[in-house]
């Protein structure tokens, strides 16, 4: 795709240098022009003074990835030449100032065009201050790769007019002395992009997963903070008063499980979310959940493991987690492919709990979690709510009510507690269609027998029915059917493997993408027929392990035997895929 | 909130079809009863009322009582009874459980409902046992205790369940014993009339694995903090009763209404979520993208 015009962006400094305002900022820009961007954040688990970047790709088309090598550098502070000139395209430009970075960067390499500014002597008027750098080398950048000046005007308004006017003003300031450096000392940088003019949103996937939820009729969620997985509790706490829900921190992750348990009991649609090490502590509650038919979600956003792991970089390694519990208990498991889909599958989650009375787990990671993307604004009208066999009231002359009436689908009439004349106990331990549990005295005895054999079967039956319904997709294959290589992914690295298979083709190379959305239950049969039909395959999975492939081998029997890995903490990009591509001799076109 | 409904409501229509399957003379049947006997007293109707308990021997009560009921994890329905209660706060709900649910693997959800004063009740029916696993010390087993895990002695020291409640902030603080039902229908009335987050440690006594703190031993050793003119509203008094030798005072401990959980929150409660509709309306659902824009 060589016709695609884009331009990669690399803000980097120390953390608290205001990385994450200036890349709005400069987000925000291309988003109102009608760009696109993909941008990924590089930090660390420090609040200040550790190396931080977010690398942005901008295009007229979509950007599938947020790209290896940044054409356009803003280098904040001492340290950042280091780490980032190396990485850098030939002809790149590079943006600092001079009190920050004195070194002579020809030195270190000379097929750059370097851009140094003086923010003491370019900024020398009342109310600035050093922490305003960021600002004006932001100024310069718009003004260099020729975007829109007018919408940081904007910005600066709406961000700080709380604050008053003045500080409003300092920064418009600040930001035209760059743009003006730039108007008179940068040459003509070769892209120039133009927008379509459609304005689009720039958010991360935890605040589509938000929105996702609001649309669905979430009214309790229940969270304990954990990267990466806190954007939601964040963006769902503003929006609470507005859109009268239940938002609470609890004690700990074991809390946030059970509350939503508490909420789904009440009839009122619940989630949580948290990252694998949080959801280690879930997975008692998942069991439960699973045992009481409660319609739960729980987003678990995977993050580099084991244990505290790697808390701020990518992986994908916690399928296994996420089928774990004691015991067997229906669930389904839906890791979203990227933004637009987190907003779907959050509320789809919602939807699916409530059909089946089964925790729904939606499989994040970092990546989709954190990461800002431009995506049109989300169709609420789309999102249906469908609450299945709910009943808020039952004729108190009815025949006496039971919770865990055993039918043909396995999910059972499911009357809320409040109603007159048909009081019900949900039980954890092993129970009867009342509710009874037959775990104590009865245990062993021929009854107790027979009521496990009924009930545990009855449960289980749920997963048979949502493939029966149709409602577990099947992987999704694109690019021609009968391509010589298959690269199958899972989750968020859909975009990335599209866009390495866009190069590959363009290279001349016969590849396709399968996709798995729907990690489970899955269809044994038709997802085997599926794999079958492919002529090779090649897994492309952010971990070490391939659990993905295993879930496939254990599901099915068919074993995928090569694999692409990444696990150095770091999301795919394109570029890598097709290195791994041409380097392991995947293919021979 | 409905707490009457317009018939009358007896301890006959809060009598379960399971009857409990817990050991002859078990102080659970003494919890069970004055329970009943409260909540027809309060003229509380069963359908108004969610009973959410943990695991053990007296987290069983749910089956046996004609409420809506819960029967969830060993040390979770504290979690799950106030995710419960803020979804419909229409309902009142009361969390039960044995000592070791709540003062051992629950005990840090006890301290932070304690505080954050969600309106529903929490009894404890505290044996000093655990029971259902045939014996071991608990958090409320004494000092040099012989149980089946310390044959030589328990080498800690119990919790102070009272002086806990206390600097955590509970509401509503309160003792009793299973065996003096005249005092525990007064304590639960109360406990459930409260508006906030109610604590009763209720000595119940375990006949099989507790030969210590027996029905005996209570009757001996406890006394009637209100009738010794203990004035609940009196923090100070309320540690100093908690933290006496000896005697062990059973009452109401602690009582001072604050702004439970709910209150602040209008906008979001001022109906039951349950009966709110669900999703957004197209003016919100704008407002929402144009957050982003």
């Amino acid at each position: 795709m060589s016709e695609k015009r884009n331009v990669i962006v690399r803000i980097a400094g120390a953390a608290g240098d205001g990385i994450a305002s200036t890349g709005e900022l400069f987000g925000k820009t291309c988003s109102r022009m009608g760009l696109h961007v993909m941008a990924y954040n590089s930090y660390q688990s420090a609040i200040r003074g550790g190396h931080v970047w977010l690398q942005l790709n901008v295009g007229e088309e979509k950007t599938r990835c947020h790209g290896e090598q940044p054409e356009v550098a803003l280098l904040l502070n001492k340290t950042s030449p280091e780490v980032h000139i190396p990485d850098m395209k030939p002809g790149g430009i590079v943006f600092y100032d001079v009190s920050k970075i004195k070194d002579d960067l020809t030195v270190m390499r000379d097929d750059l065009n370097y851009y140094a500014l003086d923010f003491k002597a370019l900024c020398d008027f009342e109310g600035t201050s050093p922490v305003m750098v960021n600002v004006m080398l932001a100024g310069a950048l718009i003004q260099a790769i020729g975007l829109d000046t007018s919408v940081g005007m904007e910005f600066f308004e709406e961000k700080f007019s709380k604050k008053g006017q003045e500080i409003v003003e300092v920064n418009q300031k600040v930001f035209n002395a760059g743009i003006e450096w730039a108007k008179e000392n940068v040459k003509d940088f070769s892209v120039a992009l133009k927008g379509d003019g459609t304005k689009r949103m720039f958010l991360t996937g935890n605040d589509a997963f938000g929105m996702g939820f609001i649309a669905g009729g979430l009214k309790s969620y229940a969270a304990y903070p954990m990267s990466p997985a806190t954007g939601i509790l964040h963006y769902l706490s503003r929006q609470a008063k507005k859109c009268k829900l239940l938002v609470k921190q609890t004690e700990d992750e074991l809390a946030a499980a059970n509350f939503i348990i508490g909420s789904g009991q009440a009839g009122v649609r619940s989630a949580t979310a948290t990252a694998g090490g949080g959801f280690c502590l879930m997975v008692e509650a998942l069991g439960l959940a699973g045992m009481l038919e409660v319609p739960t979600v729980y987003v678990s956003v995977m993050r580099g493991g084991p244990s505290t792991g790697i808390p701020t970089k990518q992986e994908q390694a916690d399928i296994k987690l996420v089928m774990g519990g004691n015991g067997d208990f229906p669930r389904i498991v839906i890791a979203p492919k990227d933004t637009d889909d987190a907003f779907v599958q959050a509320a789809r989650a919602l939807n699916l709990a409530e059909k089946y009375q089964v925790p729904v787990i939606i499989l994040s990671d970092l990546f989709l979690s954190e990461h800002y993307q431009t995506v049109d604004p989300f169709d609420f009208s789309k999102v249906t709510i469908e609450r299945g066999k709910y009943m808020r009231e039952l004729p108190k002359d009815a025949p006496r009510y039971k919770r865990y009436e055993v039918t043909d689908d396995g999910i059972s009439p499911r009357l809320v507690p409040g109603a007159d004349g048909h009081m019900y106990c949900s039980g954890s331990d092993e129970h009867d269609e009342d509710g009874e549990l037959v775990s104590d005295i009865l245990a062993g005895l021929p009854r107790a027998k027979e009521v496990r054999l009924k009930m545990h079967p009855k449960r289980m039956r749920k997963e048979e029915t949502m493939l029966k319904e149709g409602d577990i997709a099947l992987p999704e294959i694109t690019g021609p059917a009968d391509a010589k290589l298959t690269l199958m992914g899972w989750g968020s690295t859909f975009d990335y493997i599209e866009d390495a298979c866009e190069t590959l083709r363009a290279d001349g190379l016969s590849v396709n993408h399968l996709h798995f959305t729907d990690l489970y239950p899955m269809d044994k049969e038709k997802v085997k027929e599926l794999l079958a039909s492919c002529n090779e395959i090649v897994a492309v999975e952010n971990n070490m392990t391939n659990q993905m492939c295993k879930l496939i081998l254990g599901e099915t029997g068919f074993e995928i035997t090569r694999s692409i890995n990444r696990f150095d903490g770091e999301p795919f990009t394109g570029e890598y895929i097709v290195n791994e591509v041409k380097k392991k001799e995947l293919i021979n076109a | 909130m409905p707490d009457t409904t317009d018939r009358e409501i007896t301890v006959k229509d809060f009598k379960g079809h399971i009857n409990p399957d817990w050991c002859p003379g078990c102080g659970d049947f003494g919890v069970l009863n004055v329970l009943q006997r409260s909540l027809a007293e309060m003229n509380i109707a069963p359908e108004e009322v969610m009973i959410v308990s943990g695991i053990g021997c007296s987290s069983n009560l749910p089956g046996f009582i004609n409420t809506y009921g819960m029967h969830t994890l060993h040390g979770r329905s504290l979690p799950i009874a106030q995710g419960f209660k803020l979804a419909n706060h229409g309902m009142h709900v009361i969390a039960c459980g044995g000592d070791g649910d709540g003062l051992g693997i629950g005990v840090g959800h006890l301290i932070h409902s304690m505080r954050r004063n969600v309106d529903m009740t929490y009894i404890i029916m505290d044996n000093s046992i655990y029971g259902l696993t045939t014996g071991q010390t608990s958090p409320t087993s004494g000092f040099n205790m012989k149980t089946k895990s310390t044959p030589f002695g328990n080498p800690e020291l119990p919790v102070n369940p009272m002086a806990l409640a206390i600097s955590a902030g509970c509401s509503f603080v309160a003792r009793g014993f299973s065996g003096n039902p005249k005092q525990l229908v007064e304590i639960y009335k109360a406990a459930i009339k409260h508006k906030g987050f109610a604590f009763i440690d209720t000595f119940s006594p375990c006949v099989t694995f507790n030969k210590v703190n027996t029905a005996q031993y209570y009757r001996e050793n406890t006394y009637d903090i209100q009738e010794d003119g203990h004035d609940s509203s009196d923090m100070q008094a309320a540690f100093a009763r908690a933290m006496e030798d000896g005697k062990i005072g059973t009452g109401i401990f602690y009582q001072k209404e604050r702004p439970t959980y709910e209150e602040p929150e209008k906008e979001t409660f001022d109906i039951p979520l349950v009966d709110q509709p669900l999703g957004v309306d197209e003016k919100l659902a704008n407002e929402l993208n144009a957050q982003f824009l």
